[in-house]
């Protein structure tokens, strides 16, 4: 328990900024996706359906699975790593008698906030626009629990990358494929069985089925869900050793 | 006095690098103890690794009697440090930096406001206290860094070149700060390449090079072991040459010596000592009597 209020002690700062900058914060993480389904839902997709689904009710949890993603861990990557190299403030946080999963966690909290807070008006607006779209419990849990992932997943490239550099080549390499290539904007049923298996290797090809699922409440992918808990425990841990082996 | 510093053949390494190669000393409880060395020398390292943020392969340190491989919570508590690049959030202000450390030191919610702002007008930042770090001057953020690593009242105060970067105002506001701590009773330990600074500031400085300790006292204790009193001798291709002396007397009959050159007879500085147990004449022969 001590682990979880010693996380928010760690976020603290990071709300701040956050409550600082909420309107910049909210256009920034929110100009994209309602792009996406400005451009795909109603340009591409107009009249097209998916999976027995209105194209637009197909792809918006797509969408918001994507933010889950883009969002999270852009904010906490660029966060961790230039707390790290640049300010120097994350050997603060060890100074002051932080575990390494407190910070681990508090460095993910604000991301999360942030995504979350984005992924809710996506929602907001796709109810609007499809009548398809329900909120669920099972949404009110996997979505910030794929913010979560994402944001812990931050940390991890956070804490190995050493310059804007690299981590920028993480994201064009990793997240933007990721982004497009995990059924967000199409189904992945209409892909050969190869790719379809190595795209199911990443998690947001999970995350996209268990929102999408929760979402327009079609049959529940367990599997996937255990899955995107693997990989949070995975970063969790992958995040520690890194902390660990250099104690930061 | 007892010691709060206990540093035993420390050993830091960065892969086949050996930064820290078996340095060893005491800091007593009280004191403003200098670090001083060339860039490069291992005084970083050497501060990250007493502060429990860089790990060590060889030797020990305990800090306040604790050891900080086993009890480095406890031995974290015991100190505050202010590091050599400025390591606030500097999108926030001021006072949200100081509340985020109080945060994190865990101080009860009750009492942070009125920490903050007592610690805050000890060092005067009241006027300060809500600009964004990033519109602060050097010497303002660098006093920001201090009140952020004093906010839990640590025993043990160390400041990783506190006045690296700084004018000669801010800097001597710096001076009058650390003087000030130590006179309230708290421990200073500060790495400096700022002779004059280690020379004014210090009770006892020790000095390394390439990781090692070269030299390690008072500023006369050290000024002893090259000679009290210096001869500079300037030579006709316009060098010029030190020599060390214990007495006023050696000099004096040194100078009868040099013929008409000339010459300038006076106290050894703590430059002096450095620039000869360090080798780092920076193209002044030095030679030692």
């Amino acid at each position: 328990m001590s682990v979880i209020t010693d996380s928010f002690r760690v976020a603290w700062i990071d709300f701040m900024f956050i409550k600082r900058n909420l309107p910049t914060v909210l256009v920034m993480s929110l100009v994209t996706p309602l792009l996406y389904i400005l451009a795909f839902g109603y340009g591409f997709g107009a009249g097209a359906k998916v999976d027995g689904f209105d194209y637009i009710a197909f792809m918006i949890p797509g969408v918001i699975s994507m933010s889950t993603m883009t969002s999270c861990f852009n904010n906490v990557a660029q966060k961790v790593l230039v707390q790290r190299t640049y300010y120097k403030s994350f050997d603060e946080l060890f100074l002051c008698s932080m575990k390494p999963t407190a910070v681990i966690l508090g460095k993910s909290w604000a991301g999360m906030v942030r995504s979350i807070i984005s992924c809710a008006i996506l929602y907001i607006v796709g109810m609007l626009l499809t009548q398809d779209m329900h909120l669920t419990p099972q949404a009110l849990v996997i979505i910030p629990l794929c913010c979560l992932t994402y944001a812990l997943l931050g940390v991890v490239a956070g804490m190995l990358a050493n310059s804007h550099l690299t981590l920028g080549l993480f994201t064009t390499l990793v997240i933007t494929p990721m982004s497009f290539l995990s059924g967000t904007i199409f189904s992945l049923d209409s892909l050969p069985d190869v790719a379809q298996w190595v795209l199911y290797v990443l998690p947001l090809s999970h995350s996209t089925d268990c929102i999408r699922a929760s979402v327009l409440e079609t049959s529940f992918p367990w599997i996937s869900l255990c899955i995107i808990l693997i990989y949070a425990t995975a970063f969790i841990l992958i995040s520690r050793h890194l902390i660990m082996k250099g104690r930061n | 006095m007892d010691n709060i510093i206990e540093v035993k053949d420390l050993v830091v390494k960065f892969g086949d690098f050996t930064a820290v190669d078996g340095l060893s000393f005491d800091v007593k409880e009280g004191e403003i103890f200098g670090f001083l060395g060339p860039n490069g020398a291992g005084k970083t390292t050497s501060i990250r690794t007493i502060t429990t943020i860089q790990k060590y392969v060889g030797g020990s340190i305990r800090i306040g009697g604790y050891d900080i491989e086993k009890d480095y919570r406890e031995a974290r508590k015991l100190i505050g440090m202010s590091q050599q690049n400025i390591s606030l959030d500097k999108d926030l202000t001021v006072r949200q930096n100081l509340k985020h450390h109080a945060i994190l030191h865990k101080i009860p919610r009750k009492d942070i406001d009125r920490l903050v702002k007592e610690t805050a007008d000890i060092l005067e930042l009241g006027d300060y206290m809500d600009k964004k770090v990033c519109d602060l001057s050097g010497g303002w953020k660098r006093k920001t860094s201090i009140v952020c690593a004093i906010i839990h009242q640590p025993k043990v105060l160390l400041l990783d070149e506190p006045t690296a970067g700084l004018d000669t105002r801010s800097r001597h506001m710096l001076w009058d700060l650390v003087g000030m701590l130590n006179s309230k009773g708290t421990t200073i330990f500060l790495t400096t390449h700022y002779i004059e600074e280690a020379e004014s500031l210090c009770n006892r400085v020790a000095i390394i090079n390439h990781g090692k300790m070269v030299a390690m006292g008072t500023v006369d204790e050290l000024r002893d072991i090259i000679g009290r009193v210096t001869v500079e001798t300037t030579y006709d291709d316009g060098k010029h040459r030190q020599e060390y002396f214990k007495t006023m007397e050696e000099a004096k009959d040194f100078v009868q010596t040099i013929g008409d050159r000339m010459y300038n007879i006076r106290r050894t500085t703590l430059e002096d000592v450095f620039l000869v147990l360090t080798g780092e004449s920076g193209g002044i022969d030095d030679e030692r009597s």
